[in-house]
């Protein structure tokens, strides 16, 4: 762990910049082992990794909004509409 | 704990990487919307309601991602749908019909771009991010993001992160959506929005990281 009160190390930095295609699993073998042995010995890099993956898997874990029902048959009418004006 | 061996187990998860591996597209795969729109443009236009049935799910999600209000989401589907309708004779297969029609939609809302933004911080570079969350950071990984998804994402986090969400910048927000939430690959993202990968790549870990720091914010504060 890096004292707080310094800069934040160049290495911090350079991982951080490449967190999210780690999380994608766009990197490369030697990157993923650099960010996981970072990671492991810098808590505020972890803390960092952690935080944003788990924000990752909520964005895809949201449900869908149902499409209103009214919503629905309003716009079918819709194009049975255009439709019927289009061809007539 | 050890975190580097957790890491490593993570990401070697097999279950996440078929989740995580990007759809390749093969040349030779047919659009599973072909046979419709051919049908349609074959002058069989009484079958544009199957093509609105098939989408519109897809669409009314995308639109309340991105404005986070039901009104609105109704409004860029049916518009999406009437532009779609006017050009679908136009249509080539250049690309998936999908990413056509998620190119008109994100056209659609930016157009409309209403709503405000956190404007003040498009413009924070990733070392200034950087700075902000080594200055804000909390002394250990939080609850919030050691627990497993179903327990702590509840109605009312949800309804944050939507907020949220709607409030990011538009040009990350759409990126953002389309990743995230759609689920659309890198590729897909790029060609729909017209910018290369390596501004999808760049667009989207800014669109992360604000919304993590603004989840952060509030979860420190619940
Ligand atoms: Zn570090």
């Amino acid at each position: 762990m890096h004292d707080p009160s310094h800069e934040p190390d160049p290495d911090c930095l350079e991982l951080f910049k490449k967190l999210s295609a780690y999380i994608d699993g766009e990197s490369d073998p030697g990157t993923c082992e650099k960010i996981e042995t970072h990671a492991a010995r810098c808590i505020k890099c972890s803390i960092c990794l952690e935080t944003l993956k788990q924000t990752v898997a909520f964005c895809k874990s949201l449900p869908d909004e149902p499409v209103p029902d009214d919503f629905s048959k309003r716009l079918g009418t819709v194009f049975a509409h255009l439709i019927k004006s289009r061809s007539g | 704990m050890d975190f580097k061996a957790s890491n490593k187990r993570w990401r070697q998860d097999p279950g996440r990487q078929k989740r995580m591996r990007p759809k390749k597209e093969k040349k030779e795969d047919m659009d599973p919307d072909a046979p419709l729109i051919e049908a349609i443009n074959g002058g069989g236009m009484d079958l544009f309601p199957e093509l609105v049935r098939r989408y519109e799910q897809k669409l009314y999600n995308f639109g309340f991602r991105m404005c986070n209000n039901a009104q609105d989401a109704e409004d860029l589907v049916q518009e999406t749908f009437m532009n779609i309708f006017k050009s679908l004779n136009n249509f080539r297969f250049e690309s998936k019909f999908t990413n056509w029609m998620y190119k008109i939609a994100a056209r659609v809302c930016l157009k409309k771009r209403r709503k405000k933004t956190v404007a003040d911080e498009q413009n924070l570079s990733l070392e200034d991010l950087a700075a902000r969350f080594r200055n804000q950071a909390p002394e250990e990984t939080p609850k919030w993001a050691r627990q497993p998804i179903d327990r702590v994402l509840d109605s009312e986090l949800a309804e944050i992160i939507k907020r949220t969400v709607a409030l990011l910048p538009p040009r990350y927000r759409v990126v953002l959506v389309l990743r995230d939430m759609e689920e659309l690959t890198t590729q897909e993202t790029a060609q729909v929005l017209g910018i290369s990968t390596a501004n999808v790549k760049v667009r989207l870990h800014r669109a992360r990281l604000l919304l993590r720091d603004k989840l952060q914010g509030y979860m420190a504060h619940a």
